[in-house]
C-alpha cells in the first residue's frame, strides 16, 4: 500500500495545471461552435480520448492521468469537453465490436467532436427493463427501416449520430431479438423533441423514428446480438471522473462554509451553531470517504484490473452521496438554497456534471444520478446477484420464457 | 499509487484469519464472556509468539517495526473474531512509550509487552464525557520524590489485567502523561458491566496515588499533543476492528439469505433483502477505503494525517452499527437470540463506537480542519 502519487503523475499534474491556466477560456462558452472549439483544443493537447488506442486517434494514457486531468479541470472550473457518450462509450463499442470500415468512418470524428453522438436505448415502456424495447428495425435489403420512439436521449437536439437498440426479430425471447445499429440523426424520418427537466434545462429529449433508414453496413456486431453488446461494460473511460467529481463536491463544500459564515441565526454565524456544525462535519467526512474510495478504484484500474460488477458499488455510492450532500446543504441554507440565479458569490455552485448554476440547480440535478445509467435499484440488484451471489429473483418474464 | 495490500500484508491478513478461525471461535469467545478475567492468557502468549504484540514496536525493543496499516489489518481480523482482550490498549500505550519514553522506560516496558509478559491500558475519559485532552480534570501535585495523582477516570478498558496504566493529569505545566502502577496505594477500581462482555471497563478513583518522577512519560505539559496523536491512532485501530465486525455480519447475512427460505424461495431473492445486503456491502467497502487510507496517512505522515483518522472513525462508527444491525434484521428472530452469534459482533462494534473519540467528536475535528 502506497498512496503517494508517482513522480511521473505529479509532473503530469503540474503540466496539466499550467496548460489549463493559460488555455481555459476567459468567458462562458455560449454556442455549440464555441464548445466544439474548446473540445478540439483539449483533444489536441491530449486531454480527450486519453485511454483510446493511438491507432484510432487516442492517447493511450493511464487511468490515473485521465483522472488527474478531470480533477484539474474541476479545480479550475474549466468547461467540460463535449460528446461524452461518444468518447466514453459509443466509440469504445465501435472499437471492440465494429468493422474496420466503421472504425475508419466514425472514430476520429467522435474524438474531435466533429460529429456528436447520442444513445438511443430507453423507451417510454422500456426503462429498467430495457430488453422489453419495442422499436423495430425491419430488413429492407441493404438497409433497415426503423420505427419507434426513444426517450431520455441526452444531446438529442445536437446529435449527428445515434447508437440504436432495436428489435430485429420479434418472434424469439426478448433478449435475443435485439440488434445494435448506428443511426444517422440528420434524416427526415428522425424527429427530436427536447424534454424540459426539473432543472428547467433541456439536456435530453424524445426521439421519434418514422420509416427512418439505417444502413446494414452500420450494424454493430451480428444480427440479433445487440443485447450482449449493450451489456458489455467497456473499460475505456471508467473511473476517469473519480477524482474530478469529488473535487467538485469539495469546491461546493467550500461555498457552503462561506455561506455558513455569511448567514446568521441568534446573532451569530450559522457556522457557530452546533447543530449546523454537526451536519457539516458529517457531510465532509462522507465526502472524504468518497475520495478515498475513488482512489481505491483508480489504483485498481491503473494496474489494469477490471472492477466488473463491483463498479455498481461506486456508482451507487457517489450518486446516493450526492443527493444527501445537496439535501443537507439546502437544509442549512434555508431559502438561500432555493435561488435559481445567484447574487452573492456563495450562491454559485456547479452541478456535478460541471455546469454552472446555483445550490438549487445542483440539488435538482442530483436527482438524475440515481436514475441514469441504471437506477440505484438496478445497481443494488447487480450488486446482490453478481457481487454477493444472492439468488436471482423470480420474475414474471422469466417464468414465461 | 497502490491501494492494495503488499504480498507481506496479505500474508499477515491470511495468517491472522487462520489463527483466529482456529483459536478464537465463537464458542471460545463465549467462554471468555463468562470468564471473570475476560481474556485468555494462553492466547495472549500465542499472539506474542506470532509477533502481534510487538507488531509496530521498534526491532531493537523486540518488535517488528511495522506500521499502522499492518496494525489495522490485524485489528480488522480481531474485530471479525470479536476477540476479547486488551490488544489495542496495550499496543497504544506501547506506541506512546516508543514515541515519548526514556531509554529506561522503553527497556522496562517494550520488550515485556512484545514478549507477552505485560499488558497496558490508557485512561482517556475523565469526569466529563469529553474526548478532548484539554478536558482532563485529574490533578497531579509535585512531591519530593515525584507526584501524587487525584481524580476520577471513567471507562478505562481492561485495567483489571493491566500491568501499567497511562494516565493523563493536569500539572502546572499543562496536561502531563504518567505511567501508573495499577496496584499503587490510593487507587480503587470499580468494574462496570456493559453490553459487550468482550470489552471490560473499570472506573478508577485516584486519591493521592504516588507516582515516581521517572514514571512521567514525555515532558511535563507535553501530554495534550501526545494524546492527540494517540487518539488518532486509537481511532483508526477502532475503526479497523469495527470494519472487521461489520464484514463478519455482512458475510453471515448473505449466507443466511441464500439458504433461508420463505414463500418457497430463498429470502435473498427478494429485493427487500437483496437491496439491504447491497447497501451493507457499500458501507463495508467505503469503510475499508476509509480505514486503510487513514492508516496510510499515519504511516506516511501525509498532509491530511490529522484529518483522515477522524474521517475514518466518524464514518465507520455509523457504517458498522448500520451493517451489524441490518444483519440482525435480515436474520429476523434468530438474530435476536443470545444463542446465535451475530450479537457478538454487533456489540463489539457498538463498544468501539464510543472509544478513542465518538463520531460527534471526530466530526467536529473534521469540520475544524476544513473550515478554519
Amino acid at each position: 500500500m502506497d498512496l503517494n502519487y508517482s513522480p511521473e503523475d505529479r509532473a503530469f499534474r503540474d503540466t496539466t495545471r499550467r496548460w489549463l491556466e493559460s488555455n481555459v477560456p476567459k468567458d462562458d462558452l455560449k454556442t455549440l461552435d464555441e464548445r466544439k472549439q474548446w473540445h478540439r483544443k483539449l483533444y489536441e493537447a491530449g486531454y480527450v480520448g486519453m485511454l483510446w488506442p493511438r491507432a484510432y486517434g487516442g492517447w493511450e494514457a493511464t487511468p490515473m492521468q485521465q483522472a488527474i486531468v478531470q480533477d484539474e479541470m474541476a479545480r479550475i472550473g474549466a468547461p467540460p469537453a463535449i460528446n461524452g457518450l461518444g468518447i466514453g462509450f459509443i466509440g469504445p463499442t465501435i472499437i471492440v465490436h465494429g468493422t474496420e470500415a466503421q472504425k475508419q468512418r466514425y472514430l476520429k470524428k467522435i474524438l474531435t467532436a466533429e460529429e456528436i453522438w447520442c444513445q438511443l436505448y430507453s423507451e417510454p415502456n422500456a426503462g429498467s427493463d430495457l430488453a422489453s424495447l419495442k422499436t423495430r428495425a425491419e430488413d429492407a435489403g441493404d438497409h433497415f427501416v426503423v420505427n419507434g420512439q426513444k426517450i431520455w436521449t441526452s444531446s438529442g437536439p445536437i446529435a449527428d449520430w445515434g447508437i440504436l437498440l432495436a428489435r430485429t426479430d420479434p418472434r424469439i425471447a426478448k433478449h435475443k431479438g435485439i440488434s445494435c445499429v448506428l443511426l444517422n440523426m440528420r434524416q427526415p424520418g428522425v424527429e427530436v423533441r427536447p424534454l424540459k427537466q426539473i432543472t428547467g434545462h433541456s439536456l435530453f429529449s424524445e426521439v421519434f423514428m418514422t420509416n427512418a433508414r439505417a444502413d446494414k453496413s452500420d450494424l454493430i456486431g451480428k444480427l440479433n446480438e445487440g443485447w450482449a453488446i449493450a451489456q458489455t461494460t467497456l473499460g475505456f473511460e471508467r473511473g476517469g471522473n473519480s477524482l474530478g467529481r469529488v473535487t467538485r463536491y469539495a469546491i461546493a463544500f467550500t461555498q457552503l462554509v462561506k455561506a455558513a459564515r455569511e448567514l446568521r441565526r441568534g446573532g451569530k454565524p450559522l457556522l457557530d451553531d452546533p447543530a449546523v456544525r454537526a451536519k457539516m462535519g458529517k457531510l465532509y467526512a462522507e465526502l472524504e470517504v468518497q475520495r478515498y474510495a475513488g482512489l481505491r478504484i483508480l489504483s485498481a484500474l491503473n494496474k489494469g484490473e477490471s472492477p466488473g460488477a463491483a463498479s455498481s458499488i461506486t456508482k451507487l455510492s457517489y450518486t446516493e452521496f450526492e443527493k444527501r450532500f445537496y439535501e443537507t446543504a439546502l437544509e442549512i441554507l434555508g431559502p438561500w438554497g432555493q435561488l435559481m440565479s445567484s447574487r452573492e458569490e456563495f450562491e454559485e455552485v456547479d452541478t456535478s456534471s460541471g455546469e454552472p448554476g446555483t445550490w438549487a440547480t445542483a440539488f435538482l440535478w442530483a436527482r438524475a444520478g440515481t436514475i441514469y445509467s441504471g437506477s440505484s435499484e438496478i445497481q443494488r440488484n447487480i450488486i446482490g446477484e453478481r457481487v454477493l451471489g444472492l439468488p436471482k429473483e423470480v420474475r414474471a418474464d422469466r417464468l414465461k420464457a | 499509487m497502490d491501494f492494495s495490500f503488499s504480498p507481506d500484508q496479505t500474508l499477515l491478513k491470511n495468517s491472522a484469519r487462520a489463527f483466529l478461525d482456529e483459536h478464537c471461535k465463537p464458542a471460545s469467545v463465549r467462554l471468555l464472556w463468562d470468564d471473570k478475567r475476560g481474556e485468555s492468557e494462553a492466547m495472549w502468549k500465542e499472539m506474542a509468539q506470532l509477533g502481534w504484540l510487538g507488531l509496530a514496536l521498534p526491532e531493537e525493543h523486540g518488535g517488528s517495526g511495522l506500521g499502522m496499516v499492518e496494525s489495522a489489518i490485524l485489528l480488522e481480523e480481531l474485530g471479525r473474531a470479536a476477540c476479547p482482550g486488551p490488544y489495542w490498549p496495550t499496543a497504544l500505550v506501547a506506541s506512546a512509550i516508543t514515541e515519548a519514553g526514556t531509554d529506561t522506560q522503553k527497556k522496562r516496558w517494550l520488550p515485556a509487552i512484545a514478549g507477552g509478559d505485560a499488558r497496558a491500558t490508557l485512561a482517556l475519559l475523565d469526569t466529563e464525557l469529553d474526548w478532548n485532552p484539554e478536558s482532563t480534570a485529574t490533578r497531579a501535585e509535585k512531591t519530593s520524590g515525584g507526584w501524587t495523582l487525584s481524580g476520577l477516570k471513567r471507562y478505562v478498558p481492561w485495567s483489571h489485567v493491566a500491568d501499567v496504566l497511562l494516565v493523563p493529569a493536569r500539572t502546572p505545566e499543562g496536561i502531563t502523561l504518567f505511567l501508573v502502577d495499577p496496584s499503587a496505594a490510593g487507587l480503587t477500581s470499580s468494574p462496570v458491566q456493559t453490553m459487550d462482555p468482550g470489552t471490560r471497563w473499570t472506573n478508577l478513583t485516584l486519591q493521592n496515588v504516588p507516582v515516581r518522577g521517572e514514571d512521567v512519560l514525555g515532558a511535563p505539559g507535553a501530554g495534550a499533543r501526545g494524546l492527540a496523536g494517540l487518539l488518532r491512532r486509537g481511532a483508526v485501530g477502532a475503526a479497523a476492528e469495527m470494519l472487521g465486525a461489520a464484514r463478519r455480519c455482512l458475510d453471515m447475512a448473505v449466507e443466511y439469505a441464500k439458504v433461508r427460505e420463505q414463500f418457497g424461495q430463498p429470502i435473498g431473492s427478494f429485493q427487500a433483502i437483496r437491496h439491504k445486503c447491497a447497501d451493507m456491502l457499500l458501507e463495508v467497502e467505503n469503510s475499508h477505503a476509509a480505514v486503510y487510507y487513514a492508516a496510510w496517512t499515519l504511516d506516511a505522515k501525509a498532509d491530511d494525517h490529522e484529518m483522515a483518522p477522524s474521517v475514518a472513525k466518524a464514518y465507520v462508527s455509523d457504517a458498522a452499527r448500520k451493517v451489524c444491525g441490518e444483519a440482525i434484521q435480515v436474520h429476523g428472530g434468530i438474530g435476536f437470540t443470545w444463542e446465535y452469534d451475530l450479537h457478538m459482533y454487533f456489540k463489539r462494534a457498538k463498544a468501539l463506537e464510543v472509544q478513542y473519540g465518538d463520531a460527534d467528536y471526530h466530526r467536529e475535528i473534521v469540520l475544524r480542519r476544513i473550515a478554519t
